[in-house]
């Protein structure tokens, strides 16, 4: 059993119109052996079940009385490390990353015009940089084409299940192997 | 998700079923096979696998090596196996022509062409299925697309297992009592398995996702399209499994047949529905010409559909069965492929030439390898040629169903030079076709660097 937990309280980002998968995700990653994370939230995050499920999380959800949602995720006996499959969805981990130097929505956009504005930006951006993109799809084309280049990627769907959501670290590639 | 790579050898599968559909629009314009010969003549059989096998399994092949993955979100199990498997398509096809030639008297019997053809077709297919399978059994999830293209698969195990039974029947090879019977009141299972398995099957589950893609549609997950794929596979299930066990007891599989077509119907019906909701989610108000083209093509199968059910209506089906099948293949069946042909080959031709430099510099877009002003009179006539060659066949007028098929192979010479065009890049302004480290891509193959 979890034997501590780390309270993060997204509500404020909610409220304020913002995402807060990646301060989730962050919180996650620093997360010491057999820690848990005390989540609470505007709505029950239902995707992030089974998100947190691949990691070796299990999870408790409660409705609190003014309607927000308590979620209480704690690591699951003999499931500490990530599974392989998520570690091969996740192809660098990016915990670690910087804050992303630009943010393109590119979801409205005839295909194949959201990857060759993903290239075109991580052609401007420096090494090191990290790009933030929303897709309606999972870029599946783009993928090959980061990895000829040297950069880092990891790329999931939002809350929402149709936002998919990309982080390039540009010229990374070398460090997501480790 | 790793990301999938241009697939080999699909442009060379494109070629070769092209090739195909205009050898067999050659046929039908000089009156070759049906209706001119009876629908059962070896001239006939030579015409229909000429179609079948030539232009639309190796088109649905070719483009399911670099779709499938596409659905799944996972590379291609191997590319190593797409060049034996097209060469042992090919060769099976010319093998099982000169077997239907040498039924005919045309060529000496000196040689098991049947047997032949049944070998390389069945290894052929079988070089395909196992590569897509492997590939599915590694992917992380099944979406519905997928699946149907599962039962796809289905179909064509079934088609090519009653196919070469009847090849090692009429060739003599073999002579059990159970297998003769089959052939000789299989053919409708065959057709049944073949056309609305294998290919319709097939055809839906790539077109969900490719209308989806290309018309910024949300993807169908509900119960309209489930209720497709389950009433569809029961349908062909139906049709396959009662009307073999029908036939093998002495009988005839027509019950099963009419059960199944029921059940089809109905499975038709739910991915119109579906079909229309695509149109109307769609967040593209412009659709591009393949999404426009592919609306006629369905069309077609909804007009294959009403006639199926009214010739039986009017107790007249057997009679015209081959205006139905006509009017699925080249309407429904080939009019989706060409249509889709036209905007894949110009995005993996764009994505293989262009892709190692984007955002370098300036680099041509995917709409400048075409020009659809230009490509859509030539559409526009092959829509209009197949519903007046289907009306004609219909109506019993041979010779203007041979006219009807000649302004076919004209429109279909036509889509087929602007493909070649969007392969050449002969439509990109010269001035930005070729930046700094791009070469023209080789035509019958694609390499990535």
């Amino acid at each position: 059993m979890a034997s501590s937990f780390v309270e993060l309280d997204v509500r404020p980002i909610l409220r304020a119109g913002g995402e807060p998968f990646e301060a989730i995700m962050g919180a996650v990653s620093r997360l010491g052996p057999g820690q848990g994370l005390r989540l609470l939230a505007t709505f029950k995050p239902v995707p992030l079940f089974s998100v947190l499920g691949a990691k070796g999380f299990g999870h408790e959800a409660r409705e609190l009385a003014d309607g927000d949602w308590e979620v209480v995720f704690r690591p699951e006996e003999g499931m500490a490390e990530p599974s392989a499959a998520l570690a091969e969805t996740a192809a660098a981990d990016a915990s670690d990353w910087p804050a992303p130097a630009q943010h393109m929505d590119n979801r409205d956009l005839d295909p194949p015009e959201p990857m060759v504005r993903i290239l075109a930006a991580t052609e401007a951006l420096k090494k090191g940089e990290v790009l933030s993109a929303l897709l309606c799809r999972e870029p599946i084309f783009l993928i090959p084409e980061l990895a000829k280049r040297g950069h880092a990627w990891r790329g999931a769907f939002e809350g929402d299940g149709k936002t998919y959501r990309i982080l390039v670290r540009i010229g990374a590639a070398g460090k997501a192997a480790a | 998700m790793i990301g999938v790579s241009l697939s080999r050898w699909t442009i060379s599968y494109f070629a070769a079923a092209l090739a195909a559909l205009m050898a067999a629009e050659t046929m039908m314009a000089v009156g070759y096979g049906f209706p001119a010969a009876p629908i059962a003549a070896p001239a006939t059989l030579i015409l229909v696998h000429v179609v079948a096998i030539g232009w639309l399994s190796l088109l649905m092949c070719g483009a399911l090596l670099q779709f499938l993955p596409v659905l799944v979100a996972q590379p291609l199990y191997s590319n190593a196996l797409a060049l034996p498997a097209l060469a042992s398509l090919v060769a099976g096809l010319a093998a099982l022509v000169l077997a239907f030639l040498q039924l005919d008297g045309r060529v000496v019997p000196s040689t098991p062409f049947f047997a032949v053809a049944a070998i390389l077709l069945i290894a052929g297919f079988a070089l395909i299925l196992w590569s897509l399978a492997r590939t599915m059994a590694a992917a992380p999830a099944m979406p519905l697309p997928a699946q149907f293209v599962v039962v796809g698969l289905a179909g064509v195990i079934f088609t090519v297992a009653l196919g070469a039974t009847f090849a090692l029947v009429l060739g003599g090879t073999v002579d059990y009592e159970p297998l003769v019977l089959l052939t000789a009141a299989g053919l409708p299972i065959h057709i049944v398995a073949g056309l609305g398995g294998w290919l319709t099957f097939t055809a839906m589950g790539v077109s969900y996702r490719l209308l989806a893609m290309f018309m910024l549609a949300p993807e169908l997950e509900g119960a309209t399209t489930r209720g497709a794929l389950f009433l569809g596979a029961a349908a062909l299930g139906m049709a396959i499994a009662a009307g073999i066990l029908a036939v093998l007891l002495g009988g005839n599989p027509s019950l099963a047949l009419l059960a199944a077509l029921a059940m089809g119907v109905l499975a038709l019906a739910l991915y119109g529905a579906d079909v229309l909701r695509l149109y109307r989610a769609r967040k593209r108000r412009n659709i591009e010409l393949n999404s426009r083209m592919a609306a006629y093509a369905l069309v077609s199968l909804a007009a294959s559909v009403a006639l199926t059910l009214l010739l039986l209506a009017m107790g007249r089906l057997s009679d015209h069965a081959a205006a139905v099948v006509f009017l699925t293949a080249f309407g429904w069946l080939s009019g989706l492929g060409l249509a889709q042909l036209y905007k894949i080959v110009a995005f993996l031709t764009w994505l293989e030439c262009y892709g190692p430099v984007l955002g370098k510099g300036p680099t041509p877009r995917v709409q400048d390898l075409v020009v659809e002003s230009r490509a859509g009179k030539w559409f526009l006539l092959y829509f209009i040629a197949v519903w007046a060659g289907a009306a004609m066949h219909l109506a019993g007028f041979p010779l203007a169903f041979r006219l009807a098929a000649a302004v076919l192979l004209v429109a279909t010479v036509g889509i087929v030079a602007q493909l070649v065009r969007a392969r050449r890049l002969v439509d990109v302004k010269e001035a930005v076709r070729f930046p700094q480290g791009v070469q023209r891509p080789r035509f019958l193959l694609s390499c990535q660097p």
